[in-house]
């Protein structure tokens, strides 16, 4: 039995605007990769916003290492208990977010967006210091562009944009990664160091969940599948989960194909 | 008038050397304060509070005379940039949200005015400030104010940089951005505020926007902008104070002095840009020369 970093019982997450997607019941132990898979607009994103604190949880309750959320506030329902999260256990959060937009002329260098990954463990009074650059050295050797250090970010390559944003994500020293769609846009040298940090990292114990169209990702990296569509529709081992019919419930109405390496859906970048 | 009588003799007289200490301390943070803004892409907020301070000034003004004007201000300030950023997050867009605030205030300040004694010569020192006239007794007052804005500023500046850069990345990490904003306004609030009695309510915008504009032109590496901008700022504000002494000493045209250093700000601004349009077109030379011989090497081979 592995230590669970997060467990979610029962959880369900409500934007102020009232979209929700629920039914969550799942955990993820040290060094165990998930699979987030679904359409668009399935809540893929929304369930990673929630993990992180961002999209209120308003049903069930969240644990991250120890409990750290019940379902609380006004927007929460009866079968809620009103226990407070605290802010600094979200610390053990690393997070890359789906393709993100950003002004290329923006005068900071890769160096320095690396570091922001620092910025929760630092809060707002310390700045960083030796142990912070140590951490930002490390992570960019582990996505490999230790060489681009103090390159202006706005002037590398799209891949290697994504990549020093893994590195903001791992200079956090996270416990869980969560990655949103990593592999869009992404040529095959760039996929490749992906995938070879995502293993290296899963050996040193970190848990991670990412959602992906990518089905030979799934199989290369991730021990375990979890599908959405609107909510959890089955999670479980990816030999078990990733079945033609599961797929294609979980698509619901959209062609789907599958082979051994591709999930074919139509309207989808990617594999 | 020698140049250096005029560059450095002129500061020995007492309100010219009030003038340019003021004005050096202001320069120096507005510098600061103002990469933020041109990095946020907040100069028409600061535009807001710059307006949203002018009834304080003219309440205060109209209490307490002179004296009140520094704290009137303070208040007016304060409450301008929790309007501001409030305005911010209710989805009222906001730049409409930042016009309606700017001539609201700005009318009120007009007619609290329009009621005293000397309209037009309180409506002047206001609007255009009196900075070869602040009395000894303000000068500590105003340098304190600036000081808080620094300490803000240096307090949430990581976080701010990250915020300007990556907005969604910088609340997946936990900053309030709410606590962001306000505490960047009211930043910007209290520049304004040293601001308004030195160069008036209407000129500070320059010293928030133009040292940030000449930094960007300047540099691409994000820490030297901030002494880039500062430096620029103390060095246009003693050039102008410099430069409008002269004029009224030495040739006998009476100029304004806090427009005179605006206009010095700006002058720089063009020089500056000047200087790197210039480049760009040098370095773009020399790029499509090295192409045009490697394109010869290439056809020859």
């Amino acid at each position: 039995m592995t230590e669970n970093v997060v467990r979610l019982d029962d959880a369900t997450f409500t934007y102020p605007g009232g979209s929700s997607v629920g039914g969550f019941d799942f955990a993820i132990g040290r060094g165990e990769a998930v699979a987030l898979i679904g359409p668009n607009g399935a809540g893929k994103s929304t369930l990673l916003r929630g993990i992180l604190g961002l999209v209120p949880l308003t049903h069930g309750r969240m644990s991250l290492g120890e409990p750290v959320g019940e379902a609380s506030g006004p927007m929460a329902d009866a079968a809620a208990r009103p226990v407070t999260a605290k802010h600094s256990d979200r610390g053990m959060l690393g997070f890359l977010p789906q393709s993100m937009e950003f002004d290329l002329d923006f005068p900071i260098s890769l160096e320095q967006v690396v570091m922001q990954g620092r910025y929760r463990r630092l809060g707002l009074l310390r700045w960083p210091g030796r142990a912070d650059r140590a951490a930002v050295r490390h992570a960019l050797e582990t996505v490999g562009l230790e060489e681009l250090a103090a390159t202006r970010f706005g002037q590398l390559s799209g891949g290697q944009r994504q990549r020093g944003l893994l590195a903001r994500a791992l200079a956090a020293e996270p416990e869980l990664l969560l990655l949103d769609e990593p592999f869009n846009g992404l040529d095959q040298p760039n996929r490749d160091a992906l995938v070879a940090t995502l293993r290296r990292l899963k050996r040193d114990g970190v848990a991670v969940l990412v959602s992906t169209h990518d089905l030979e990702l799934a199989q290369q990296v991730c021990d375990l599948v979890l599908l959405v569509n609107g909510g959890q529709l089955s999670f479980g081992p990816v030999a078990d989960v990733l079945t033609l019919g599961n797929v294609q419930r979980c698509f619901d109405g959209v062609e789907v194909e599958i082979d051994e390496h591709t999930l074919v859906v139509p309207g989808h970048e990617g594999h | 008038m020698s140049l250096g009588e005029a560059l450095f003799g002129a500061f020995a007289v007492p309100f010219m050397g009030r003038a340019l200490v003021v004005l050096l301390v202001l320069a120096i943070v507005a510098g600061v304060v103002g990469v933020l803004v041109n990095l946020r892409g907040l100069e028409f907020i600061s535009d807001g509070l710059t307006h949203a301070v002018f009834p304080g000034l003219a309440i205060g003004l109209a209490i307490g005379g002179t004296a009140g004007v520094l704290p009137g201000a303070a208040v007016a300030a304060l409450l301008g940039a929790v309007l501001l950023t409030w305005l911010g997050r209710t989805g009222v867009t906001t730049d409409a949200g930042i016009a309606v605030v700017l001539t609201t205030t700005f009318s009120i300040g007009v007619i609290v005015v329009s009621r005293s004694d000397d309209y037009a010569g309180a409506l002047e020192a206001l609007l255009f400030g009196r900075v070869l006239t602040i009395p000894p007794s303000e000068v500590l007052p105003l340098v304190v104010v600036s000081v808080l804005a620094l300490v803000l500023v240096a307090l949430t500046g990581k976080q701010q940089l990250f915020r300007a850069f990556d907005p969604a990345g910088s609340r997946a990490a936990g900053d309030s951005p709410f606590g962001l904003d306000l505490g960047l306004n009211i930043a910007v609030a209290l520049v304004v505020v040293a601001g308004a009695s030195t160069v008036g309510s209407l000129l500070v915008l320059a010293f928030l926007v133009v040292p940030g504009a000449v930094a960007r032109l300047v540099s691409v590496r994000l820490w030297l902008l901030f002494p880039i901008a500062a430096v620029f700022a103390a060095l246009a504000s003693w050039l102008g104070l410099a430069a409008g002494f002269a004029a009224s000493v030495g040739a006998g045209v009476d100029l304004p002095a806090g427009s005179t250093v605006v206009a010095v700000f700006v002058l720089g601004y063009a020089i500056v840009l000047g200087v790197r349009l210039l480049r760009d077109r040098f370095a773009r030379g020399i790029r499509s020369e090295h192409r045009s011989v490697a394109g010869t090497g290439e056809r020859t081979a």
